[in-house]
């Protein structure tokens, strides 16, 4: 053989050098030609499924050949093929092979139907001769790239495209959703699958584009809005593999997660202006609350655990909150309640890591929150009740809502809720010295703790004074000079709707308790050391507490079981100007302390609203026309849109500032002569200094 | 008129000055001339250059006070009808009434003064139907038309 070949190559290389390679390279294709008829013929009469097989061995003989003729063709290779501009001699060859076989009319058309065939039996669950496949196609590819697109992959994707469109829409019809996702990840699987045994690579993408098409991007809005398992319908149910396999497929689409993130928008939209609005839940601001904290951390894990943690997500799902919560008007008073009632009691026990889960969620409401200047009014409220009656669970829990807030809003939203605490830390020394420098006169007498408010810090209220029994008031005034004598230029002012007092009481039976009263009910309980009998006309003059904190006081002395201190005739559940009240020496409690209703913060009552309402809309007067002329002192010249703009921009962090009201000031100021119109254009400001 | 004339400071009383002043503009030395020249002054005022500076002085004539900056409700009606009454009669009925009847203000500034000569001047009535209120005119005349739109409704 080898001497065969040599001999091949020597005759071969004489016939180029004596300038016959012309008829040699003739010669070579028109007994390539002729040979190549034959093995076309012997391949067309191949029945059934050997025609593969056929062409499969027919074509790996050729390249055997090929690769021989091409060794003894050599030097025509290297010197007569390039100086002529003839084809090369492999290339050639593949250039028959592709000519006289695979575009023979017998073969061509055969051959592709042969090969989809194949594809769809194996679609549909059959297992087919991959090797043979991947010969076959490898075949196709080494003829050249567009061979493999025009014999195959053209029609190889067209005809993929028909077969899953009636496979969708089959699917469409008899599946439900989460089924469908199942079934088209699958499909797509299997393709990625398929072309990796058995096809050029680089058509996976072109494969999987028309997968997506037709399954998914052709059928998208169906699939979402599928009545009991679409979309809805899986958060509803927190089916995280579903939702998981949804964002997967839809990612591949365009506007497939747009779709996703609009349907959970609206749905979130709506059923957060529900919860909201819905009158039973505003009964209960706790549950309120803690209603949306439990919606949104829903919404945080579907997004965590089946939505990547897409930012654009995260957005919409914030978005979202902002929208619903500040529907109702009342949002900020509601999460101070909260807040409010966790700091009393909620957090009990909690540890610390815990205790700032629960505020860090807090605080991410608290962000959604357009009116933030309402939040403050009531927090500041809440939290003076909350010091005055010694009732927080845990100062570092109020000290770091603080610090988070000041983080949130900058030092002026905290700085006179700070002012709070230095009051009750100063006051506690004060005591001390108070006693340390009094102590022996004062003697066996009652004890007096006294809480000393800077009137800034603290949310006004209405000084109204009662009348204190003789001792206490002696003792105040003892006090009250004590401390003018070390604070020179002070005023102090005594706020007795604001106090406690602790009792020991002796009843008719000779049973023994400690009253936890408010200052209010002291009054009234120790004027009947000197009176059995009290009508509601005498109470009120010798106390002069007001009238309506008065029946309130004395509804919660006499009128509520466990509690009754007091007896009321007639025994109804009003306080009538009328009645007339005696000591209940019946009275019982299986405990020695009994503690007599103080006030805890309430929802307000309407006319409270209002007022809280009107305060803050007062407020917000002098914030907006410092932005204005925080503005037009910089600028000097503006005009009205833009400073309306600009105004909003600045106060956003606190509220929503109004145009109408905007305008209403910057009118004022024009009135003070702090602004002018311009006289040319009339929409121009002008500052003036 | 005469009073704007004779740019006179102070309502109701004529300095010898402004008197002088006043009465050598309109070429009048005697009653009668006076009175012939008084049909002239009033087309003079009526000039559009003129009755600006007309329109902006009567405000002031009638702040009596020292540092007084507005007007009440009732005379700035009585000055509007009296000023802008034949060339703005409908409008002027209107805001009239309006401002009677409203609670946001009892007194009339400069600005919105000023503000309602060129509303009458540059929007078109009875639809309002180029009055946008996000532009720079005062918040009284916003309320005005929002109050005449609900009255059509």
């Amino acid at each position: 053989m080898c001497q065969e070949l040599g001999r091949h190559i020597r005759n071969a290389y004489n016939m180029v050098l004596h300038k016959f390679g012309e008829k040699l390279y003739s010669g070579l294709v028109s007994t390539m030609t002729f040979h190549l008829q034959e093995i076309s013929i012997s391949i067309e009469a191949a029945q059934g499924g050997l025609f593969l097989e056929e062409l499969d061995r027919k074509w790996t003989d050729h390249n055997k050949a090929l690769q021989m003729i091409r060794d003894i063709l050599m030097y025509m290779d290297r010197t007569f093929i390039p100086n002529t501009h003839k084809t090369p001699v492999h290339e050639l060859g593949l250039n028959l092979w592709r000519d006289n076989i695979i575009h023979s009319g017998k073969i061509q058309t055969r051959l592709l139907t042969t090969l989809l065939e194949l594809i769809l039996r194996e679609r549909i669950g059959e297992v087919i001769n991959r090797g043979l496949m991947r010969n076959i196609i490898k075949m196709l590819m080494d003829l050249g790239p567009s061979v493999y697109q025009e014999d195959f992959e053209k029609p190889f994707l067209e005809v993929s495209a028909d077969f899953y469109r009636a496979e969708s829409q089959k699917f469409i019809d008899c599946c439900d959703c989460g089924d469908y996702l199942k079934k088209a990840e699958r499909r797509l699987n299997e393709e990625i699958e398929r072309v990796s045994h058995y096809l050029d690579p680089k058509s996976e993408i072109k494969i999987t584009n028309v997968v997506e098409k037709e399954m998914i991007e052709n059928h998208m809005l169906r699939l979402v809005h599928m009545e009991n398992s679409g979309l809805v319908n899986m958060l509803l149910d927190d089916k995280y593999e579903d939702l998981g396999r949804m964002y997967n497929l839809f990612r591949r689409v365009p506007n497939g997660l747009s779709t996703i993130r609009d349907v959970m928008t609206s749905h979130l939209r709506n059923t957060g202006k529900l919860l909201v609005t819905d009158p039973e839940r505003l009964t209960d601001p706790v549950e309120f609350v803690q209603c949306l904290l439990n919606e949104r951390d829903k919404y945080d894990k579907i997004i965590n655990l089946a939505f990547n943690n897409d930012k654009s997500f995260q957005n919409a799902l914030n978005s979202s909150f902002e929208f619903f919560i500040n529907l109702n008007p009342r949002s900020p008073e509601f999460i101070s309640l909260f807040v409010d009632d966790k700091l009393r009691k909620g957090l009990k026990g909690v540890s610390e890591e815990d205790v700032e889960l629960v505020l860090d969620k807090v605080m991410t409401l608290f962000r959604y929150l357009q009116e933030k200047d309402v939040f403050e009014k009531y927090y500041k409220q809440h939290l003076a009740k909350r010091l005055l009656s010694g009732k927080t669970v845990s100062d570092d829990a109020e000290r770091s809502l603080i610090v988070k807030l000041k983080t949130e809003c900058g030092y002026q939203f905290t700085s006179k809720l700070e002012g709070m605490f230095t009051d009750m830390k100063t006051s506690q020394d004060t005591m001390q010295e108070f006693y340390a420098a009094h102590g022996a006169e004062l003697g066996d007498g009652a004890t007096l703790t006294v809480q000393v408010l800077t009137t800034g810090s603290w949310p006004t209220q209405p000084s109204v004074s009662c009348d204190l029994p003789a001792e206490m008031s002696a003792l105040c005034e003892k006090f009250r000079s004590y401390y003018l004598g070390t604070h020179t230029g002070r005023r102090l002012t005594w706020q007795t709707n604001m106090g406690t007092a602790d009792l020991k009481a002796t009843f008719g039976k000779g049973q023994r308790h400690e009253l936890n009263v408010s200052t209010y009910q002291m009054c009234v309980l120790v004027l009947f050391n000197n009176a059995d009998r009290l009508s509601y006309k005498e109470i009120e003059q010798t106390t002069e507490i007001p009238s309506s904190d008065l029946k309130r006081c004395l509804q919660s002395l006499a009128c509520v079981k466990g509690k009754n201190v007091l007896r009321k005739e007639p025994m109804s559940k009003d306080i009538g100007e009328e009645d007339a009240f005696f000591v209940n020496d019946k009275f019982t409690s299986k405990f020695y302390k009994v503690k007599i209703g103080t006030v805890v913060a309430q929802k307000e009552s309407e006319p409270e609203k209002q007022e809280t309402r009107q305060r803050v809309e007062e407020d917000r007067k002098p914030q907006i026309e410092a932005a204005i002329v925080r503005i037009m002192k910089s600028r000097r010249v503006l005009d009205h849109n833009n400073i309306i703009t600009e105004v909003t921009k600045q106060l956003q962090s606190r509220f929503l500032a109004n145009p109408g009201e905007i305008k209403k000031r910057m009118e004022s100021l024009i009135e003070r002569d702090f602004l002018e119109r311009d006289t040319a254009d009339r929409r121009l400001y002008r500052y003036l200094a | 008129m005469l009073a704007w004339k004779m740019q006179a400071e102070k309502q109701g009383y004529f300095t010898i000055e402004e008197w002088r002043r006043g009465l050598k503009a309109l070429r009048a030395d005697t009653i009668i001339k006076l009175k012939k020249a008084l049909p002239e002054l009033e087309k003079e005022v009526r000039r559009p250059s003129n009755f600006l500076d007309f329109y902006s002085y009567a405000f002031r004539y009638c702040l009596t006070e020292e540092k007084q900056k507005s007007i009440d409700i009732e005379s700035i009606c009585q000055l509007l009808d009296l000023v802008l009454g034949s060339q703005f009669h409908s409008q002027v009925d209107l805001f009239v009434q309006y401002i009677r009847t409203q609670v946001d203000y009892k007194v009339i500034n400069m600005d919105q003064w000023m503000g309602f000569y060129r509303f009458c001047n540059e929007i078109s009535f009875p639809d309002f139907s180029n009055y946008d209120p996000e532009l720079a005119w005062p918040l009284i005349l916003d309320n005005f038309v929002e109050w005449m739109r609900a009255k059509r409704s």
